[in-house]
Order: C-alpha cells, then structure tokens, then sequence
C-alpha cells in the first residue's frame, strides 16, 4: 500500500517538473479565474450589504426615535396600517432596538467609526413598508405624511437608491459570473491538455505498465494527483491575490468620509475566509475534473 | 493453458487478420507462431493478452474465457504473462534494474520483494554486472535479455514473444533463445512468433503456421517451411 501511495507523489512529483511551463499556465490561468470567482462574491456580499435594508419588497422605512414611547410607536403602527389599500400590512415589519442594532453591524461593517457610535440602546427602531401600489408619487406623499408624526427621525424611500445599486448589482453579477465562467472552463481546459501531453510523453511507460498489469486506476492516480494539485495551487494564488485586493479595498473605503455608506462594501472577514475556503475546493475539484477526464480519455495511448 | 475456439478477428470492416483459428497449447509448452508478415501471427498474441478481442470465437487461459473478462480483471489476468517484443520497449530513462523493478512496482510488490526478486532475475539473464546501465548504453540482445528478465520477473505461467530475434545477429538471437529455452524448462509456456528459419529449424519445438490470417500447419517437433 506505502509503496503505491509512494510511487503515485514521486511519479506525480516528476512530472511536474517534466511539464514547467504548461503547469505554470494551468496554475496562472486558474489563480486568475479563481482570483475572478472570489472577486465577484465579494462584490455581490458588498451590494448585498448595501441592499439588506431593502430585502423583501421594502420600499419605504420609517425610522422612529430611540427615545420613543411605546405608545408613540404603537401610534406610528396605526397610521401606517390604517391605509390597507395602499400598504400591504401583512408585510409591514417593526425591526426593534436589537434588531435594528444587528442589521447595522452589516451596513457598516467598513465603517467602525460610525458604528462605534451606535448602541442598541441609541440606535432608531425601524418599520419597513411594503406598498401595494406601484404609483411613486402617492408613495412619496405617503411618506411626506409619516415624516410629520411625532418622533419620526426620517424616510427613507428605495426609488431614491435602492433602484440605482440594485441596477449595478445586476450588471456587475451578470459580467462577472461569466468571465469567471469562462476563465474557469479555459482553466480546466488547460490542465485537462498539460495531463493530455504528460501522458502522450509517457505513452510508452503506460504501455508497458498495462502489459505488466498495472491497473487503470494505477496508472491514472498520478495524472489525477498531478492536476488536483495545480488546481489547488492555483487556488492557493487566488486567495492570496483576494486577500491582497480586499485588504487594498479596506484601506480604500476607509479613507472615505463615514457615513457616505461605501463601508457597507466592506465585507467581514469570516466571510472572506469562507470564500477563500470555497476557492480553494472549486481549484482542486476543477484541477481533478480535467485531470481525471484526460486521464481516462488518454489510457489507450 | 492456452485454447483458441474458432477464433476470428477483423480490423475495420473487411480486413480479416485471423480467421477461423482453434488450437490448444498445453502447460509448459513451446510453440512457434510462423508465417510472412501480415499473416495474423501478432494478432493471435494480442488476442492472448487481451490488446484485442475477437469478432467471433473464445480464447481461453488458465481456464478462463478472457473474451468474458471484464475490462477491470484484465490487468491481473496479464501478471500471469510475461511479453517480450521486437523493440524491446524499454524505458530510456530508466536503469536495467529499474526497468525490471518497474515491472513488480507497477503491481504493488512491497520494496524488500522487488530488492530481492530483480538481482535474481537479472543474475538469470546474465546481467547481473550491468544493473545500474542505462538501455542505450547496452547492445541490442542485452536490451532483448533485459526485456525478458522484466517479463520473468513475476514468474509468469505464459510468455509471449513477438520478434524477440527480429532485431538482433544469429549468434546473439541463439543466445536469446537458449534464455527463452531454459525459461520454458523451468515450467513457463512459451509461444513465440517469428519468421525467422534458423531459430525454428535449430530448436524444433511445435510449429503452428499461419497464411494470410488462416491456420494451414500445426506440427510437433516441426521446421519452418
């Protein structure tokens, strides 16, 4: 058994060094394309920071005073419920204190600053309103008519940014998706030819292994082994390139002024190394997906 | 050992290599497979190993139809079988006796088997002085002994050779052949083909002829006609 699992790294370990230069573009090509995939979950966590306010239909929110009664928030409840026609009052939400407080960590994960400000016990409360109609100036006047109630600190409505980051989100998904689509297809594509051509310069070897008895898997475990690897190094690239860029885009988004809500892209780092984790599985798995096809497709050579 | 029931094989649609062919070699026999090239003599080793299976017909070894071996049985049907061909096929990067050891590696032999099992081997084919050469740096019947000595190594029942003397002068391919004699007199069959006379006429071992894919002699004790 030791003497298989010893063969398959030195066999592994030699081709290798036999194919530098096509290992080395498999391993940039699929850091650049991994690099692409990590990016672009960190772009779509950074507009979904931006947009979790708005989740679930919310076009409007009221925010109310920290210092506000019971019964002036009860007070605020009834004018927005006493219209059914048009807010839908099954949807209208009341984000307490702590609820509120946990939905900022989100927003302004970039911006300690600001946060620090914020305490459950300061923060405003919220109710997030989902209109039944589609008509905006009546939802404008509505919201005019919630700004006058006693201890409502402001409106904010979602046509004002909502429709604009929503937009761009979209676009931005839409574009990175693909390119990193391709560039993970052009990936598997070029270790699937380096373990093609590593087999073709060992087509002898093989032959003589398969006389001898060597069993395929045998035989294929060391090609398996060798793309799994350039994958997984490539992937290892990828997260030091994202780890890099996130650390660049930090220190970027720190030099903004608070409250201008860029910090809420700022994404937190249990979630950076959860990709960086993801980036890593998707390089092996690519790298062993090509390897393993070529290794069986090429087996006859 | 061997048994071959009407076997026929076709390449393509139409080029028919082997046709209709039955024959039966026993355990521990020698037997030369003659006839001009292109006769179906290197078919009917494919077909033994199981490179190629036929269109019509069974092969059998050791009791077994291979034809019904499934594809992942295959390998451990050929450690039963040494082949030794023309060209050798050697590994030019590889040493004599990691050549042989490359042989029992690629089966998963534990190291101290493969550490005692090669110089013995080698010592057989009077190579022992030789191991850590190069095949380049060798002569074409040492290159040949080396060929054997992998295909011995596992101490196979059944050794197919193609060619073995194709490639080498008269004295060197009786040499080759006193080797591939005492390996069969230790017990291992051996069917060899060849279209070499000399060697046929001088060993006078059974002799099965093929013409243009058909079988038209089988004799004991025979020459090359």
């Amino acid at each position: 058994m030791w003497s298989r699992i010893a063969y398959a790294f030195r066999e592994t370990w030699a081709s290798f060094r036999r194919n530098l230069t096509l290992t080395a573009a498999a391993v940039v090509t699929s850091a650049i394309s991994l690099l692409l995939v990590g990016t672009t979950f960190l772009i779509q966590r950074g507009f979904d920071n931006l947009l979790v306010r708005w989740k679930g239909d919310v076009q409007m929110i009221v925010f109310v005073a920290s210092d506000a009664a019971p019964d002036q928030i009860a007070h605020i409840q009834d004018v927005i419920k006493s219209q059914p026609a048009v807010i839908d009052i099954t949807k209208l939400k009341y984000l307490d204190k702590a609820a509120s407080f946990e939905e900022a960590k989100v927003i302004f994960t970039g911006d300690p600053t600001l946060l620090s400000l914020l305490t459950p016990e300061t923060i405003p409360t919220q109710f997030k309103v989902v209109p039944l109609t589609g008509d905006a100036a009546l939802v404008r006047s509505l919201a005019e008519q919630y700004r006058g109630l006693p201890k409502v600190e402001g409106v904010s409505l979602a046509e004002d940014e909502f429709q604009v980051i929503s937009t761009l989100s979209g676009f931005v998904r839409t574009v990175t998706i693909v390119m990193s689509v391709v560039l993970l297809g052009v990936a598997v594509a070029l270790i699937w030819n380096t373990i093609r051509t590593a087999m073709f310069a060992r087509r002898r070897e093989i032959e003589v292994m398969k006389l001898v008895g060597a069993t395929n898997w045998f035989i294929r475990v060391p090609f398996m082994l060798e793309g799994l690897l350039q994958g997984l190094i490539g992937g290892v690239a990828s997260c030091g390139g994202l780890w890099a860029l996130n650390r660049a885009w930090q220190n970027g988004v720190a030099g903004f002024k608070p409250g201008t809500g860029i910090s809420a892209l700022v994404v937190p780092s249990s979630y950076l190394n959860g990709v960086m984790l993801m980036l890593l599985i998707i390089g092996a798995l690519a790298g062993a997906i090509g390897s393993g096809i070529a290794a069986s497709r090429f087996l006859d050579v | 050992m061997i048994r071959l029931d009407n076997v026929t094989k076709v390449y393509g649609t139409d080029s028919v290599a082997v046709r209709d062919v039955s024959f039966d070699i026993g355990k521990g026999d020698f037997v030369f497979l003659v006839g001009p090239s292109g006769s179906g003599k290197s078919t009917l080793l494919r077909l033994m190993n199981r490179q190629e299976r036929p269109e019509r017909g069974d092969v059998w070894i050791a009791g077994r139809n291979i034809n019904e071996l499934g594809d992942s049985r295959v390998p451990y049907l050929r450690r039963g079988m040494g082949n030794v061909f023309q060209d050798y096929k050697l590994l030019s990067n590889k040493t004599v006796f990691e050549n042989v050891a490359f042989a029992l590696e690629v089966i998963g032999k534990p190291r101290h088997v493969i550490r005692q099992q090669v110089p013995a081997v080698l010592e057989l084919v009077g190579l022992e002085d030789k191991h850590d050469r190069l095949p380049d740096q060798l002569s074409g019947g040492e290159q040949q002994r080396v060929s054997i000595a992998r295909a011995f190594v596992n101490r196979p029942l059944i050794m197919l050779a193609d060619e073995p003397t194709g490639n080498l002068d008269p004295a060197t391919g009786e040499g080759i052949m006193q080797l591939l004699d005492s390996i069969n007199r230790s017990g291992t069959t051996v069917v060899m083909a060849t279209h070499d006379h000399r060697i046929v006429n001088m060993m006078r071992k059974r002799v099965i002829q093929l013409d243009r894919g058909v079988l038209v002699r089988d004799q004991e004790r025979g020459v090359y006609e």
